[in-house]
């Protein structure tokens, strides 16, 4: 690996680190910030196929498919006096690993894979959900900054244990 | 009633429906809790209801072509649903007649023939045993192939609904569906509807009754739950789910129209295709519906939404089955349908909708879930069973059923209230004592 994959890697993982920590510590805002004008940030329903055919998720539904005003919609009833679903918030964890850059374009753009291990716990509830999943994300430098363009989250289950997507991947 | 000296698992099968007969009572609005909770319940269900009833597989529109088959499940039990050669559509439970296994592992796909990862039995789509494996020589020609046809699943249809049944002896879907038919018609006839992508599946810890119940009549909640939505500007008011009709039809069914609505909330250019499905009433009433809210008994429950996204009006139409795993655990399923000759933007933008209140990530459905969840661990364990812990169904029992409303069975001219959910649990207990 060149030395300029190896900083653009270990730059990527320092964006996603934070973009991990901000959401477990439900700073929304802060979080929001992080997306791009453009952004569509979607995940696909997983299915079981018969053999080793591909791609294995749906191409026609999603579980998210928000552009920047219906992310901002979830990030603003997150923050009402009524999103029951997260009152009070679920405790998460959001471990980011295997971060493999795939495409670079110093200051311009970039692609970015990862694994996501995402572990939810709420209230007094003795049962844990893990959410565990493969996220493409495309990456355009603006101001200075990496902002997120696109997010295709793949998640490990066709069945999802848990009991909302109130919380993001 | 006395309070009980043992468990419902330590009764006998008569004593335990001879308590539930005592302490539950539809008709005045009593629910006990436990009744959400015992695993003795769950099972007496299981056997006598989704033995028993018709359960929805799922729509023609998921399996249009030949040979296209689906994995569903019919009372927790795998079946493949067929589009045969012959264009029939069947079903089968998903195992081999020869030693057990399961022929097919995937959702969906198109296929002839199933062929056993087991021994190599190949079975047509029409269940027929079609091939054994070097059968003259070690059958020595004795293996009578017409008797070991998978093993059939009763099924019917209703306007796209692929129904199925283990009864042997099933009462007619159509005497089933009685009176309901009309406001399925409403939900899910009034045009060529065609389902979107798979169906999305997620497991909520809640008894399944607890959705069900909530569809057949819960406006309610929706001023406190869905406040968000509210907040949002997505709809007008808190209090926006109050009006319009309540009502409920014989075997369970029953449903909640929101009325009037200033918009017409499908696409205009169907307007004729409405008008050739419906009856002159039906369409009526969908051109100043808001939406369809409903249960059709056991656990499908349909729904048309009428929310504001993106400053422009839409109409989602969606449709779910709350499955039983276990007494406080289901698989939530659910089913996107949109207008099959409507536009592509409008397409995209109800799937749009769709996606952001009522898919798992929904902002309606979120919120239900987490209530779902907490009634359920409530009603859990021996205390609220010993404690005769009951719920009050009693919304709405001083009101009289309207009689200008132009649908068929008993409509209550006001959303709020628990008339639906008593008619719910009147029939819920009659199956169980059938």
């Amino acid at each position: 690996m060149s030395m300029e994959m190896m900083l653009a890697t270990y730059e990527f993982q320092q964006w996603l680190y934070r973009e991990a920590k901000l959401l477990d510590d439900i700073d929304f805002d802060g979080w929001f910030a992080l997306m791009h004008p453009e952004i569509m940030y979607s995940m696909p329903v997983r299915v079981n196929k018969e053999g080793i055919e591909r791609p294995d998720y749906a191409t026609d539904m999603f579980a998210f498919h928000d552009d920047h005003h219906l992310l901002s919609l979830r990030v603003e009833r997150l923050k009402s006096d009524y999103a029951w679903a997260e009152i009070p918030p679920s405790r998460t964890r959001r471990s980011v690993n295997n971060v493999r850059v795939e495409e670079y374009a110093p200051g311009e753009k970039a692609v970015v894979k990862s694994y996501l291990l995402l572990y939810r716990s709420r209230s007094t509830d003795i049962h844990h959900d893990i959410v565990s999943g493969e996220r493409t994300d495309e990456f355009v430098y603006v101001d200075g900054e990496w902002k997120l363009k696109k997010r295709f989250f793949v998640i490990d289950q066709t069945t999802i244990n848990t009991r909302n997507l109130a919380i993001f991947v | 009633m006395g309070k009980p000296e043992v468990r419902l698992d330590e009764m006998t099968r008569d004593e335990a429906l001879q308590y539930l007969n005592e302490t539950m009572n539809p008709e005045e609005g009593a629910i006990p809790a436990y009744i959400l909770s015992d695993p003795t319940i769950y099972k007496l269900e299981h056997e006598k209801i989704f033995m028993k009833t018709w359960v929805l597989l799922g729509h023609v529109s998921e399996i249009p072509n030949k040979n296209d088959y689906m994995l569903r499940d019919l009372a927790g039990y795998s079946v493949i649903v067929s589009h045969g050669q012959d264009g029939e559509i069947r079903a089968f439970y998903n195992m081999c007649t020869h030693r057990g296994m399961k022929l097919c592992r995937a959702d969906h796909g198109n296929k002839a023939n199933f062929t056993c990862p087991y021994h190599g039995f190949n079975f047509k789509n029409n269940g027929d045993l079609i091939g054994v494996p070097l059968q003259n020589d070690i059958y020595g020609g004795r293996l009578d192939t017409s008797k070991m046809g998978l093993n059939k699943v009763t099924i019917d249809t209703y306007r796209g609904l692929i129904f199925g049944t283990w009864n042997d002896n099933p009462q007619p879907l159509d005497d089933f569906l009685s009176d309901f038919k009309w406001y399925l018609d409403i939900g899910l006839g009034r045009t060529e509807m065609e389902v979107v992508g798979p169906p999305q599946k997620f497991i909520v810890h809640s008894n399944w009754k607890i959705g069900s119940d909530n569809f057949v009549s819960d406006s309610y909640h929706t001023m406190v739950t869905h406040g968000s939505i509210a907040q949002l500007g997505m709809v007008p008011s808190a209090t926006y789910s109050k009006k319009g009709y309540q009502v409920h039809t014989d075997n369970g069914h029953g449903c909640l129209i929101g009325m009037p609505n200033p918009d017409f909330p499908f696409p205009e250019e169907l307007k004729d295709e409405y008008k050739a499905n419906l009856t002159p009433e039906q369409f009526d009433l969908i051109s100043n519906m808001k939406n369809l809210i409903g249960t059709l008994f056991p656990n499908l429950s349909i729904l048309v939404s009428h929310t504001k996204v993106k400053g422009q009006l839409v109409s989602n139409t969606t449709m779910r089955l709350w499955k039983p795993v276990g007494p406080d655990k289901m698989e939530v399923m659910t089913w996107f349908l949109v207008e099959k000759n409507a536009s592509e933007d409008w397409k995209y933008r109800s799937r749009e909708a769709y996606i952001l209140t009522f898919s798992p990530s929904g902002i309606f459905e979120q919120d239900d879930t987490e209530v779902f969840t907490d009634i359920t661990q409530a009603a859990s364990g021996t205390m609220p069973f010993a404690k005769q812990l009951t719920y009050n169904y009693t919304m709405g029992m001083h009101r009289e059923p309207v009689t200008d409303f132009p649908g068929p069975g008993v409509a209550y001219g006001d959303k709020f209230s628990e008339a639906n959910s008593r008619n719910y649990y009147r029939y819920w207990l009659n199956l169980m004592n059938s």
